[in-house]
């Protein structure tokens, strides 16, 4: 498989001027880095955990979701008498998911003292990031990022809540060729690295399963009308359309797919289940399939952490919000079991960590950072909701609905 | 074949925006000599503008005409009344400056009205109500709904209209003399500073119907929307001759075609790399345009 980190297309919506003061802010930042050294670690104030996540641009709900996510989190453990004693302070940092902003913001979260980070949603932002904090031994706990690279190369000091999208890939794979009884499968990705991450992951399985991929393409993400990308796969005939973009695409795909009257069964990547799609497709919402981790109304576990976070915020959780919950929980966990605020001491505690009671289910990180248990399950919209559709069984070869268990 | 045919609707209805903003960069450069980075930016005001007022209106899905006509009206005289302002504050001020000095002054504008938009939405997408989703007119082979043949409809009327505004009335013909020469119209008592602001409300008026038209068409609106379809209008107004309004209107559509057709043909991750090639190789090889006839000073 080719390692997506060659991938040069951060998701960057070509901002005027974000290079240049990205640029600009770096070469400020220098100074200021090695002035600020790594205070934060003991004293007495509250304990910093940094939450990068996209809180402008395209994927912004998402990021706003993630970062809410995070505060509840902060609050509960707040209200339990803290860590160790001390208050838990949440610090966020717009990283747009572009890569310029992910290094900048990875870079202020340093500076502010965060003793561990836990956050993030677009891979394409996490990549440069994680030199960032590695160099400085700041754990780096992920709740959405799920390109299989970011594990793979954080030499053991990178988490994630979430799933991989080599994971995600065998499912989404399977699914077509198994449930749907897809032969000919098209992928679309949007050139990012988390999209392309997962189209690649998913040409691979389908090679192994027996799929045939008719087309394997990006879109230009920020157009609106993706007619003509639409009328060219239906003219390679495909049973599936698999688009593994982001979600602010997803609703104008099958907005846009109802349009041009067009047959083929349309599914997504788990960065299309924030309920922009709903609004924006409407009834042409209806039917779309998601490969995904279980999202928080489907999690039994979840149901006092929805009530907390519907009352803080007036809203319901986004897709992320139950991972970042879990990330947040899982960083202050370390802490008080490392009983120390030092960067290797908390990651140490993180690989220790066996069956946690997270929310999404028991954490276990293997020695990579990824979590032990598979994930991923398919979603469908029905009446204007996503809700819970197919999973794998344990054999992994026979598809059961995702509700009964 | 079929394709070919779809492809070409498809490009026919991203030509029809493509048009309507870039008249306004055209216009507002034949009067001012200015690039106004805004414009693209005033397109993104009139979408939400418009979206204000369906909200206002209570309007759902499958939406009665008034609404929609009072949305468009409304996204149209908010962006005049916006542009115009942003003339008499940010430009008009500075016409005796460098020209650099615009330049500077538009794009902070821009950036200005951006983020201003970025912090009022929390930076969030809205949804306009679904209307226009029902309803085709062909749906065999190839597909037409009444909502594109609508878009294009009313763009070409709007183009009309500007048209014949620019060449049959006396605001019109006093609107091409200033282009021509600035000091000489104000010689023939032609009030410069007024006419400007004229100019900046007709080119911001066509911005936000095609900002609301936008809305209803593809119903997801963001703050960051004007800036993509703000750089490939402004590459059909070099492309049609900046300052030369057919020629502009050609070039919009002509635009919209090259997307439609590089992402069918081509691969839709080459269409900004076809479109602003096309931009460099007019500018380096016939700065006039392709139907300029003009020759257009260039700042």
């Amino acid at each position: 498989m080719t390692s997506p980190m060659n991938q040069p297309a951060p998701r960057d919506r070509g901002r005027r001027f974000r290079l240049l003061t990205a640029t600009g802010a770096g070469l400020l930042l220098v100074p200021l880095a090695a002035a600020c050294g790594s205070d934060g670690a003991g004293g007495s104030g509250p304990i910093k955990i940094g939450v990068p996540a996209p809180l402008s641009g395209d994927s912004a709900s998402a990021g706003q979701d993630i970062l809410a996510a995070a505060k509840v989190a902060a609050a509960e453990i707040n209200r339990a008498g803290g860590v160790d004693g001390r208050q838990i302070e949440i610090v966020q940092a717009d990283d747009q998911c572009s890569a310029q902003q992910g290094a900048q913001a990875a870079q202020k979260l340093l500076n502010s003292g965060v003793v561990a980070v836990a956050g993030g949603y677009c891979s394409g932002a996490a990549v440069p990031a994680i030199p960032i904090y590695g160099r400085r031994n700041v754990p780096f706990v992920m709740d959405a990022s799920t390109n299989p690279s970011l594990t793979d190369t954080g030499k053991g000091k990178v988490f994630r809540t979430c799933g991989r999208d080599d994971n995600q890939g065998v499912v989404a794979a399977k699914f077509m060729t198994g449930e749907l009884r897809a032969k000919r499968i098209a992928l679309l990705h949007d050139n990012t690295t988390y999209a392309k991450g997962l189209a690649d992951a998913t040409a691979d399985s389908l090679k192994q399963v027996g799929g045939q991929v008719v087309y394997e393409d990006a879109l230009q993400p920020g157009q609106s009308d993706y007619s003509p990308v639409l009328t060219k796969i239906a003219s390679t005939r495909p049973d599936v359309l698999y688009f593994t973009g982001y979600f602010a695409e997803a609703g104008l795909l099958m907005k846009q797919r109802r349009q041009l009257g067009l047959k083929f069964t349309l599914m997504g990547g788990d960065a299309t289940t924030d309920s922009t799609v709903l609004k924006t497709a409407g009834p042409a919402a209806d039917g779309y399939i998601a490969t995904t981790a279980p999202l928080a109304k489907d999690l039994p576990a979840a149901g006092k952490f929805v009530s907390a976070y519907k009352s803080a915020n007036g809203a319901d959780p986004g897709p992320f919000s139950v991972y970042e919950y879990d990330a947040v929980k899982v960083v202050a966990k370390a802490i008080d079991d490392a009983g120390s605020t030092k960067g290797p001491d908390i990651t140490e505690a993180l690989h220790k960590i066996a069956n946690f009671p997270g929310i999404t289910g028991p954490i276990t990180f293997d020695e990579k950072g990824d979590r032990t248990d598979p994930l991923y399950i398919t979603v469908r919209v029905r009446d204007g909701a996503f809700t819970a559709y197919k999973k794998l069984d344990k054999s992994g070869a026979t598809w059961v609905d995702a509700k009964t268990s | 074949m079929t394709e070919f045919v779809q492809y070409l609707v498809n490009g026919l209805t991203i030509g029809a925006f493509l048009s309507l903003i870039a008249l306004g960069y055209s216009m507002i450069y034949g009067v001012v000599r200015l690039i106004n980075f805004a414009h693209g930016d005033v397109f993104m005001i009139g979408a939400f503008a418009g979206f204000g007022t369906l909200t206002a209106l209570g309007a759902t899905g499958g939406m009665a005409l008034p609404a929609i006509v009072a949305a468009v009206l409304v996204g149209a005289l908010t962006t005049g009344a916006v542009g115009t302002g942003i003339a008499k504050a940010a430009y008009v001020p500075l016409l005796s400056s460098p020209r650099l000095a615009l330049l500077i002054s538009a794009i902070g504008v821009s950036l200005a009205l951006e983020e201003g938009v970025k912090v009022l939405t929390h930076a969030r997408f809205k949804s306009y109500p679904n209307a226009l989703d029902g309803g085709r007119i062909f749906s065999g082979a190839v597909h037409v709904t009444w909502g594109q043949l609508a878009l294009v409809v009313l763009s070409v009327v709007l183009m009309a209209a500007l048209w014949l505004f620019v060449t049959r009335t006396m605001t019109g013909t006093a609107m091409r003399a200033l282009a021509m020469d600035r000091d000489a119209a104000r010689l023939q008592g032609i009030n410069v500073e007024r006419l400007i602001l004229v100019t900046f409300f007709i080119g911001s008026l066509l911005a936000g119907a095609a900002g609301v038209m936008y809305g209803l068409y593809y119903v997801q609106i963001s703050f960051g929307m004007g800036f993509l379809i703000g750089l490939r209008a402004f590459t059909a107004a070099v492309l049609g001759g900046i300052g030369n309004l057919p020629g502009t209107m050609v070039a919009g559509v002509a635009i919209g075609l090259v997307q439609s057709f590089s992402a069918g043909y081509v691969s839709s991750r080459w269409t900004d790399v076809i479109i602003f090639g096309l931009l460099i190789a007019v500018l380096a090889l016939r700065p006039t345009g392709l139907f300029g006839e003009r020759v257009v000073e260039r700042a």
